[in-house]
């Protein structure tokens, strides 16, 4: 039998050579803290002890309920945010890409938050949503929009609602950004047509930005997307998932199995390197699901 | 040409990557110097390092480490740090350099976080020095689990002072507006005194506020101390038991129920800011309270005072767990252990201690320090002075627990979120099995108290199981 000989040669060796730092640091930054967080998987650890318990975390994460009420709550504040982050962020984007007077100015306003740190804006909402002192239920109350104040931390009814206005607020500055970049790539002759036929702005918008805006828009709803199920910050400083984990999401819960909760729980690591396995399980099959459905974007063209 | 370079160039990086890759250290020798404890010593003059997370008292503790610097006999030169945060990590990573301190503060959780892989046995020779035995009550002031590891039967410091356990603040003006000249001393009484302040306030004031910083701990829990429940650990039957605190919670489920409490539960320094605004009437906390609203946070609005918490019936029937501090340890890999004793020695001799205790610092824990000690210097930290019902409680075992610990979970059944029964239930099963299978696997014993008296906690014959 002929021995096949080597393709690689000179150069291909000169590659693999240079891969090797980044395959070193991928495996030592990546693969292996994986590895290592879930061979603790059957072990109670919290960090400095570790009891066997051979198949009970596999136990535990079917029948926790708060796991579960998290991955509800998640994707119904992923729902909430992205069907009001980005249309908002598309309409700004349309109406500073009318040049009107102040434009610059606003679009630097808009995206102002996104540099802001999460635990920050957490700190500064925990005041704007306070009951007693807070200023959006002064502000409301002096409006006579409302006669009591609400209880927006506190409330399992409304805190939702809290936690998705404060997450739109930090983050459609930066899809903003994502659609100016998409709109300055149309053509503007398309819009001299659409003009010449006689569209007025809302025939424009509909019939020619939205269609061409297409392909950024199917990326900027994947990444709005992934973001939502991965948002943990400002919730853990707002409300720390509550009250009574009404606002607890996949992986805020999965940070305190990790890391713990002051006061509240000592790590666990074996039972959350589960949990985060599954998390990784359940946003893997989001993304799947929503590049199917997204293909039928591509058709709008 | 080209190749070469771009082969020199690969090689380079590779190197560099290899290059960053240590040798992991040795962990640290068992094997460590002996100290004298013998006869008259010999200690050359050498520098020793005292790293510590307490903050608070930095100036008092530096001046008296200048002190010792400038008058000791043996040339000993001791250079402090004071820590900032995530202090054991620092302390473990030092370890792992080589670069670890000789003395380094002990806590209530010294055996706990570091223990003897780390610390050195003290009980030789606290008790080769007489004055030191008796000015420090080493025999007695042996705390398992804190600075005591029975498994071991070392000892890795020895206590110096204590944290009087939590008392009521209130502001004077809106309590005697509800009708009051002191604080109830029955719960249900005392929520009703609340319940008045908030009617009165109409929304401009309430009658308490709690924090989101482990409220049940801070009012629910000492409660049940002082009313001689079972709070936590069954030192009688060596388990862990939850049941006590059902009349409790159902009647502080009215604090929420009926409006009550502040409407917000913020971080500590918000709701301390909160209170010192007269936000709310009523607060809990321990004597760290005098610095923080003398210095800190000042209340200048109003006068405040400092009482008692209630309890079930009205009866004090338990002690307050108290938490003692100023403890000193020697780290294992110490070249200096004499030098550092020495140290030891001073910082935790009567005049430093008593002078510790009037400016504010703490309250006395010794006898010694308590005779030599006058109340009259302390200023407010009179007010929480160690009181009949302030005890330090033997350490239950630290166990290995899976959900949220009790606190949270039963602050869940006060707030109305789970049912109280369910909570209870669900705390004394995971403690439980967490306690027998560490107990099984040989991580901790079970602590017996068979006399134990909740009014006496440390009083009791405690005995270490393991079974």
């Amino acid at each position: 039998m002929k021995k096949k000989k080597s393709k690689l040669g000179h150069e291909g060796a000169s590659a693999l050579i240079m891969l090797i730092p980044c395959v070193f640091f991928l495996c030592v930054c990546s693969i292996y803290p994986i590895c290592w967080v879930l061979r603790w998987a059957p072990y109670n650890y919290n960090g400095t002890k570790a009891t066997f318990t051979g198949l009970q975390n596999f136990q535990r994460l079917f029948t926790d309920k708060t796991f579960w009420e998290a991955v509800l709550h998640t994707f119904e504040y992923a729902f909430y945010k992205i069907i009001v982050i980005i249309p908002l962020a598309l309409i700004v984007t349309v109406l500073l890409q009318q040049k009107l007077r102040g434009s610059n100015f606003f679009r630097g306003v808009y995206f102002m938050p996104t540099i802001i740190s999460s635990a920050i804006s957490g700190m500064i909402f925990t005041f704007i949503f306070a009951t007693k002192n807070g200023i959006l239920n002064a502000i409301l109350q002096k409006g006579n929009l409302i006669t009591e104040p609400i209880k927006w931390l506190t409330s399992g009814d409304v805190v939702m609602i809290a936690v998705v206005v404060l997450s739109v607020w930090a983050g459609f500055g930066n899809y903003m950004l994502y659609f100016t970049s998409g709109m300055s790539s149309i053509d503007t002759g398309l819009y001299e047509a659409a003009k010449i036929d006689g569209a007025n702005g809302v025939q424009i918008f509909f019939r020619v930005t939205l269609p061409m805006l297409s392909p950024t828009l199917k990326i900027v709803l994947q990444l709005a997307l992934l973001s939502a199920f991965r948002d943990y910050e400002a919730i853990m400083i707002l409300t720390q998932g509550g009250p009574g984990n009404r606002s607890m999401t996949m992986f805020l819960y999965n940070y305190y199995l990790i890391f713990g909760q002051s006061n509240s729980a000592q790590p666990q690591i074996g039972y959350g390197a589960l949990c985060s396995l599954m998390a990784a399980i359940i946003i893997g099959l989001v993304t799947m699901v929503y590049l199917r459905v997204s293909k039928k974007l591509d058709d709008v063209i | 040409m080209k190749k070469v370079v771009a082969f020199l160039v690969a090689a380079v990086l590779v190197l560099g990557t290899l290059a960053g890759c240590q040798k992991p250290t040795p962990a640290p020798s068992t094997d460590a110097p002996a100290a004298s404890t013998e006869g008259a010593k010999k200690i050359d003059p050498c520098t020793i390092k005292f790293w510590t997370g307490d903050r608070h008292d930095m100036e008092y503790i530096k001046t008296h480490i200048d002190k010792f610097n400038a008058e000791n006999q043996y040339g000993i030169k001791v250079e402090v740090e004071f820590l900032t945060d995530d202090v054991e990590t620092m302390y473990k990573l030092a370890y792992q350099t080589g670069d670890a301190p000789d003395v380094i503060g002990g806590s209530n959780k010294t055996v706990e976080t570091y223990g003897g892989d780390y610390l050195l046995n003290l009980e030789p020779l606290a008790a080769a020095d007489e004055t030191y035995k008796k000015e420090m009550e080493i025999e007695s002031r042996k705390y398992a689990y804190k600075n005591w590891d029975p498994k071991r039967n070392e000892v890795y410091c020895y206590f110096g002072a204590i944290r009087t356990g939590t008392r009521a603040e209130y502001n004077i003006e809106l309590v005697k507006a509800a009708g009051y000249d002191k604080l109830p001393t029955k719960l249900s009484d005392y929520i009703d005194m609340a319940k008045k302040i908030t009617e009165a306030g109409k929304g401009e004031y309430y009658g308490i506020g709690f924090t989101s910083s482990s409220p049940f701990e801070r009012f629910c829990e000492q409660v049940a101390m002082n009313s001689g429940i079972t709070w936590c650990y069954d030192y009688k039957n060596g388990k862990f038991d939850f049941s006590g605190y059902k009349p409790i919670i159902e009647e502080c489920k009215r604090f929420i129920s009926e409006a009550i409490a502040y409407p917000d539960e913020q971080g500590v320094d918000n709701m301390r800011a909160l209170f010192a605004e007269g936000e709310f009437a009523l607060w809990q906390n321990a004597s760290q309270e005098i610095g923080v609203f003398t210095e800190q946070i000042p209340i200048t609005k109003f006068e405040w005072g400092v009482g008692a918490l209630p309890t079930l019936t009205g009866e004090v029937k338990g002690s307050l767990d108290c938490l003692v501090q100023k403890g000193y340890c020697i780290t294992k890999t110490s070249k200096n252990i004499d030098a550092a004793w020495e140290f030891i020695k001073y910082m935790q001799s009567l005049d430093v201690l008593v002078g510790y205790c009037e400016a504010g610092y703490s309250a006395p824990l010794t006898n010694a320090v308590r005779d030599k000690y006058d109340a009259s210097k302390a200023g407010r930290m009179g007010e929480f002075q160690a009181a009949a019902y302030d005890e330090v409680y033997p350490s239950y075992p630290s166990v290995n627990l899976t959900g949220d610990n009790y606190r949270k979970t039963l602050w869940e059944a006060v707030l109305g979120n789970t049912d109280v029964d369910a909570a209870i239930a669900d705390c004394n099963k995971r403690y439980n099995e967490a306690l027998e299978a560490d107990i099984k696997s040989g991580d901790v014993l079970r602590v017996v108290i068979p006399d134990f008296d909740p009014m006496h906690p440390g009083a009791g014959t405690i005995e270490f199981r393991d079974k």
